[in-house]
């Protein structure tokens, strides 16, 4: 599908760098390389994964021709350990088992912080990987560290955050704008459209949460009943969270709903709500779909949730790369999004909501085959 | 007044055989960083040994050495400084902010143009090391004049400072810092084209953190000054008999621990371009670990920086060579600890072996 059509052909001129370790590809000594550590890296993914997606392989594995080189993929996580990063990684490798001709390795620093991420995007531009897709710790902070990796041969993809810059060779992210008028329209309906919400968000500056919240104010605003009482910030701390919720309460005793745009924004918010003895008068929404964000939903903490798709973001990525090392050609357009899911108590239990969800291990992850779809395509507003 | 100068020179003097015993330490702690080094060669050849990876490694380690050499000073006194990461953060903080108030005019600068970035540049990176130090010297005051434990006053403090940079950022990213501070001093490789015959990218980072390291060195294990720390912290009782003045001691100590954190302040800004909150936050006991890796003792009195520069690469290194190696990132974290764990364990029964000689 890429390159017909609506996508324009490729103009963009590759850095020479990039130029020259693509076309290093075809030398001998690279293909026994590869050959040497596909076994391995084979095994090593089809271990994580389990069989579960071995009846998709089938239908997605390109012909062997000429073009069916081995290539591998560092992913380098915004952080280890979270659900949504996790999930990534098994879309990630979903999609390079599904395709046959990829492995991907993943690693990423403990906290978010660029200061532990760049030693380790060094340390990856070592082992020389035909690419690299990342979340970048900083949008400014990452720019030369990217830089470097690509001006040492390797090209980089951003996953789910990104840089200021067009260094990188695309961009798959989720619409958290669309997230955000996603959880007004959740929200609105579940306070029957009218009474007064805030935004309980992270902090000023943070692109996703940003938009989250932007989304959020201009879709409430079509609300004519509803009362936007703006947004405050708990610096992702969910005390602060709990603290602004219970002063906000104070000030407005028949506040109907809150958004809280991250894990401890709508976890605070909730305890905030509980503190004062409103659980289940004040709606809250929460943002993500962790095991942890699920209990809350189970345990009535939070009323309803917006998913992410990072399964999506990292099968996306894995097929942009795909085509790209296969074909040389730059990814055009350069922007790509994945959607969001609410998912509510009632709805839980449907299959739709059950594929939403983020996976603590790769044998939960079910290959959903998504294509890539470009941020002007999805910058239509849907019903 | 002689009579006073050379009873302390005395005291400081029977200090000096103290040092010895670190120096030998960190002969012994080179060993383990050295094997390090090897295991890794031998499983992934020349991905990891190699002058690219040299170069990371260097670069990952010059701004942690920094807060290290910091640390060996101040556990040296037998003291603590829990702050320095906060104090790098405000530190880079500030200078990212003069750089851009001093580089042109507000207008100018929301357009990201910095016509006088030649003035700009080098008022932010002053105005950001005597940052560190103010913040060094503060901790000193609260510690000498209150009287309070080391320990409590940085804790506060590490608090404190972090909480002053975001209220001068709104607790973001400092933007629109002028690029020059990266493109043209930051990136700039000092390593002549060609020279020796290698490929080495030489940045000034690197070079000013070893030239500090050197200088550290010295002033630690030839000088008065690095004479009265050891006294101080063996026994501060015993060197304020002797005439040494502890408390201006102690301020100046925690004074210069401040400016080595403003240093690697400015470093963020050489490697990244931008001053960032929500960054450092382990670093300080980081510094405390290399420093102790490297044969300081947590009780004070004992220490060199030789050790220190040691401590500070087993880290890095292990890291660097972990993630080649491709061990999942978890496991990354359990052989970290285990590694310096074993590393103290071992430097400790030497120590006591010794002693028993």
């Amino acid at each position: 599908m890429v390159g017909e059509g609506c996508y324009p052909p490729a103009v963009r001129r590759l850095p020479a760098a990039i130029d020259e370790e693509l076309h290093k590809g075809v030398d001998v000594t690279d293909l026994q390389r590869f050959r040497g550590m596909s076994r391995r890296d084979v095994l090593k993914a089809g271990t994580a994964l389990g069989g579960g997606f071995v009846l998709f392989s089938a239908g997605y594995r390109p012909a062997a021709d000429a073009q069916d080189k081995k290539f591998r993929i560092a992913f380098i996580q915004g952080v280890i350990g979270d659900n949504f990063y996790i999930t990534m990684n098994c879309g990630a490798q979903a999609m390079a088992a599904s395709l046959g001709n990829i492995t991907v390795e993943t690693q990423g620093p403990e906290k978010f912080d660029q200061t532990l991420q760049t030693p380790i995007l060094n340390a990856v531009v070592q082992t020389k990987p035909d690419a690299i897709m990342m979340a970048p710790n900083d949008s400014k902070g990452m720019i030369e560290p990217i830089k470097a990796a690509i001006a040492a041969g390797v090209p980089v993809l951003c996953v789910d955050t990104t840089i200021d810059s067009d260094v990188q060779l695309a961009d798959v992210s989720t619409d958290n704008v669309e997230g955000g008028r996603l959880a007004a329209r959740g929200l609105a309906d579940a306070i029957g459209k009218k009474g007064k919400v805030f935004v309980v968000n992270v902090q000023p500056g943070v692109s996703t949460t940003d938009q989250r919240g932007a989304g959020f104010k201009e879709e409430i605003a079509k609300f004519p009943d509803i009362t936007f009482l703006g947004e405050e910030f708990c610096n992702n701390d969910a005390n602060v969270a709990a603290q602004i919720t219970a002063a906000k309460l104070q000030s407005d005793p028949d506040l109907a709903g809150i958004f809280g745009t991250n894990l401890f924004s709508a976890q605070g918010a909730a305890a905030g709500v509980r503190e004062q003895g409103k659980t289940g008068v004040v709606k809250v929404v929460g943002f993500d779909a962790g095991p942890q964000q699920v209990q809350d939903l189970k345990g009535n903490v939070v009323d309803m949730l917006v998913a992410q798709h990072p399964g999506e973001i990292g099968e996306i990525a894995v097929q942009l790369l795909d085509q790209f090392l296969k074909t040389g050609q730059p990814i055009e357009p350069k922007k790509y999004v994945t959607g969001t899911t609410l998912v509510t108590r009632e709805n839980l239990d449907t299959p739709e909501s059950q594929a939403a969800l983020y996976v603590a291990d790769c044998s939960n992850y079910k290959l959903t085959g998504v294509k890539p779809t470009p941020a002007e395509a999805a910058a239509t507003p849907s019903a | 007044m002689a009579d006073t100068e050379s009873t302390q020179e005395g005291a400081a003097e029977a200090e000096l055989g103290r040092t010895l015993g670190a120096r030998f330490a960190s002969s012994f702690t080179l060993a383990i960083l050295l094997s390090i080094v090897v295991v890794f060669t031998v499983l992934k050849g020349t991905t990891f040994f190699s002058l690219a990876n040299f170069n990371n490694i260097l670069l990952d380690t010059s701004q942690i050495l920094m807060l290290s050499i910091a640390a060996t000073f101040v556990i040296i006194t037998a003291g603590i400084d829990l702050s320095v990461s906060s104090i790098l953060i405000l530190s880079a903080v500030i200078a990212a902010q003069s750089m851009i108030r001093f580089s042109g005019t507000p207008e100018q600068t929301a357009a990201y143009e910095f016509p006088n970035q030649h003035i700009g540049i080098p008022i932010g990176v002053v105005l950001g090391l005597v940052t560190g130090a103010i913040c060094g010297l503060g901790n000193g005051l609260l510690i000498t004049r209150l009287k309070l434990p080391p320990f409590i006053v940085t804790l506060g403090t590490l608090s404190v400072y972090l909480g002053i940079a975001q209220l001068l950022t709104g607790g973001t990213t400092v933007p629109g810092v002028p690029p020059a501070i990266q493109n043209d001093i930051g990136l700039r490789n000092l390593w002549p084209p060609g020279f020796l015959g290698i490929d080495f990218r030489l940045v000034p980072q690197i070079v000013i953190a070893f030239v500090i390291a050197l200088i550290a060195g010295i002033v630690l294990s030839r000088t008065r000054f690095g004479r009265y720390t050891y006294a101080i912290g063996s026994n501060a009782a015993a060197a304020r008999r002797v005439g040494i003045n502890v408390d201006g001691h102690l301020l100046k100590v925690y004074t210069l621990s401040g400016f080595l954190s403003g240093i690697a302040g400015i470093f963020d800004l050489f490697r990244f371009g931008t001053a960032s909150i929500g960054t450092h936050q382990l670093d300080n006991l980081a510094s405390i670990s290399a420093a102790v890796i490297g044969g300081t003792s947590l009780f004070g009195g004992i220490g060199a920086i030789s050790g220190s520069v040691i401590g500070a690469f087993i880290p890095v290194v292990l890291r660097n060579g972990l993630v080649i190696t491709g061990v999942p990132s978890f496991w990354q974290n359990v052989a970290i600890g285990i590694v310096l764990i074993v590393a103290v364990w071992l430097d400790q029964r030497r120590r006591s072996a010794e002693e028993r000689m």
